[in-house]
């Protein structure tokens, strides 16, 4: 057996010891997204439009993260709508940035790697570069927003009449609470990432200047600072539209999805 | 520090970070004197032919002539006019459509007096560089104020701590990599949860519990590596490489995970010290039980991050293999292998933190908590 397989089965056995029938649905769901991703890569193959396509897969990534981990129905899909929101920004943010900084593609320490391959290959690489920023966020988007929306939600079962406006304060502080340890999530998790681009820069003597304007160095970074972003917009996003969701629920008690 | 708590202090920090914020963008932008090499600044664009080619594999695509006209911006030649003529294609891969406004470096062939030629080498990135920090740390005053300050702060330290280890690793030849970022992964730990939490016996507990979990995910993956020999762990598949690509490779799943276990283990603990606060009458066993159940709704979303940041990167190299025609199967070996190989020892350490957490909580969380 491959080391992949065994890890993989160890994390399965372990998911479910720790989480039961929540900890199986979350690797099922780990699962179909690399399922996706892979579709994505193979659909932009096949000279699908890289937005278009990430944009759909990554509406369904975020629906498969949410919904199929364990949450109350109300913050789901508060979780859910808030984190599309979040995209849809985040695409209006990276797609003019990503034309300004054009770090699309590869770079000259790539060229070891490409050696043999064709890049001719007649696919916006700028779109390209684009849809990985994008696909990369994905996953800190989805964790934020539910992380908030669960926070919320166990305010509203506690006071269940605590007013709208208190509500938006408490989403801030929930958010304030998470935002330092995300950050730190996201910066280990990308740096680990890069290490060994980064001993590369120090062990050829670049200087700060080269380093600054690299295209595979600032291409990195931006990843880094658009998955910053997404991660503080989710904060107001989502406690924004848990008030929505709460005040209709006020005004049509009838409608409710559940007995709060 | 008490000052940024107060409502003006918070407005004049602000508004002095859009200002200076501000300054810095606009400064990156005349800020050719500074560099060594040439820049030119792009006043007129000519667009020329177009032709089409197609590549062994089927793969239509087609170069572009431009004329770039300008003047350099620094150095000896600073104010002459120049004229460069660069081809770029649709994929743009490698190469580069430059537009009026650009900056780019150039690399200059012939000094005489009448004429000089010069070939476009890259497009200047810093003002966008800086552009995009100065947004995440404006939106980071503003709707998180102070805690948005110190999640900055402690992202900055650990950024220069990172940058320091990565000199002392160049000094050692990388020999010792492993070893450098497996004793800065301990500091890296403490300064952040002393940041976030403050010195204090919940911020042991987590501390201990990153430290543990993190371990044992890399003990984990490492007898997995021994018992399978590493099959399907494709280590030449490793990009910009130039030491020994096992250790670096430990030492990038290394400091990947512990990302991801401290944040849920401030997570748990946080909510468990919470909780003891509230009902000091809950057992140890009650207590660990809680900490479970908190675990288990974090854990799959948090491997998710990790598994987004290791495999989504690998995205336009595995498009090219497949454009290449290489199988899916080979695709996959050569470009997403090591990121979910990376993921999968993340989440068994991720996994493993969540009964850790608890048992250390529960433990360890003693009277203190009770005020």
């Amino acid at each position: 057996m491959s080391a992949i397989t065994v890890l993989g089965l160890i994390l399965l056995i372990l998911m479910i010891l720790v989480g039961g029938k929540a900890g199986a649905q979350s690797f099922l769901a780990l699962l179909l997204n690399f399922g996706l991703l892979f579709l994505a890569i193979v659909l932009v193959a096949f000279h699908f439009s890289p937005l278009i396509v990430t944009l759909v897969v990554g509406m369904l990534v975020l629906a498969l993260t949410i919904f199929m981990s364990s949450g109350d129905d109300l913050s789901s899909m508060v979780a859910f709508i808030a984190s599309a929101v979040v995209l849809v920004a985040l695409v209006c943010l990276i797609v003019p940035v990503e034309q300004w900084g054009l770090v699309q593609g590869f770079g000259p320490e790539d060229s070891e790697d490409l050696e043999g391959l064709s890049v001719l290959v007649g696919i916006n690489f700028v779109q390209v570069t684009t849809a990985t920023a994008i696909l990369s966020t994905l996953g800190a988007i989805a964790e934020a927003a539910m992380a908030i929306a669960a926070g919320l939600s166990e305010i509203l079962q506690q006071h269940p009449q605590v007013p709208v406006s208190d509500l938006y304060r408490e989403g801030i502080l929930v958010g304030k609470q998470i935002i330092g340890t995300t950050f730190n999530t996201l910066f280990f998790g990308f740096f680990g990432g890069f290490l060994a681009l980064f001993i590369w820069f120090t062990g050829v003597h670049y200087s700060f200047g080269e380093i600054f304007n690299d295209k595979i160095f600032v291409s990195e970074i931006l990843m880094i600072l658009f998955a910053m972003v997404s991660v503080i917009l989710t904060v107001p996003i989502t406690t924004w539209v848990m008030t929505r969701a709460v005040s209709r629920q006020r005004r049509h008690p009838a409608k409710s999805t559940d007995d709060r | 520090m008490q000052f940024l708590k107060t409502r003006s202090g918070r407005i004049w920090m602000w508004a002095l970070t859009l200002v200076l914020g501000g300054l810095l963008v606009w400064g990156t932008q005349h800020d050719a004197a500074l560099y060594h090499d040439p820049i030119m600044r792009v006043t007129n664009v000519q667009t020329g032919k177009r032709t089409t080619m197609t590549d062994d594999f089927q793969n239509k695509d087609t170069q572009t002539t431009q004329t770039l006209t300008g003047h350099i911006l620094n150095g000896p030649h600073r104010g002459r006019k120049l004229t460069i003529s660069n081809s770029y294609s649709q994929s743009r891969a490698m190469d580069q459509r430059y537009r009026r406004g650009s900056q780019l470096f150039v690399v200059i062939h012939s000094h005489s007096r009448q004429q000089l030629t010069a070939t476009a080498k890259d497009l200047k990135r810093d003002t966008t560089l800086v552009f995009m920090i100065w947004l995440v740390v404006g939106l980071l005053l503003l709707i998180l104020q102070f805690s948005g300050f110190m999640a900055f702060l402690s992202v900055a330290a650990n950024g220069v701590l990172f940058y320091v280890a990565i000199l002392i690793n160049g000094s050692t030849q990388g020999a010792q990599v492993l070893w450098i970022f497996g004793s800065l992964a301990v500091v890296f730990a403490a300064l952040t949860l002393w940041l976030v939490i403050g010195a204090n016996r919940q911020m042991l507990i987590t501390f201990a519990t990153t430290i543990g979990g993190t371990t044992l995910a890399l003990v984990m993956g490492l007898l997995v590596f021994h018992f399978t020999h590493e099959r399907g762990v494709t280590y030449e598949s490793m990009q910009y490489v130039t030491q020994l690509p096992r250790p670096l490779f430990l030492a990038e799943t290394l400091l990947g995970s512990l990302g991801a276990v401290m944040d849920e283990s401030t997570d748990i603990i946080s909510s468990l010290f919470a909780l003891k606060r509230e009902r000091p009458e809950l057992t140890a066993g009650q207590v660990f039980k809680s900490g479970r159940q908190i675990g288990s709704t974090i854990m799959g979303p948090l491997i998710n991050v990790l598994f987004f940041i290791f495999v989504a990167d690998t995205f336009p190299m595995a498009m090219l293999f497949l454009k290449n025609g290489n199988s899916w199967g080979y695709t996959f070996t050569m470009n997403m292998s090591l990121g979910v190989v990376q993921s999968l020892i993340s989440g068994i350490g991720i996994v493993l933190a969540v009964p850790l957490a608890s048992y250390l909580a529960s433990r360890f969380m003693g009277k203190q908590v009770i005020k």
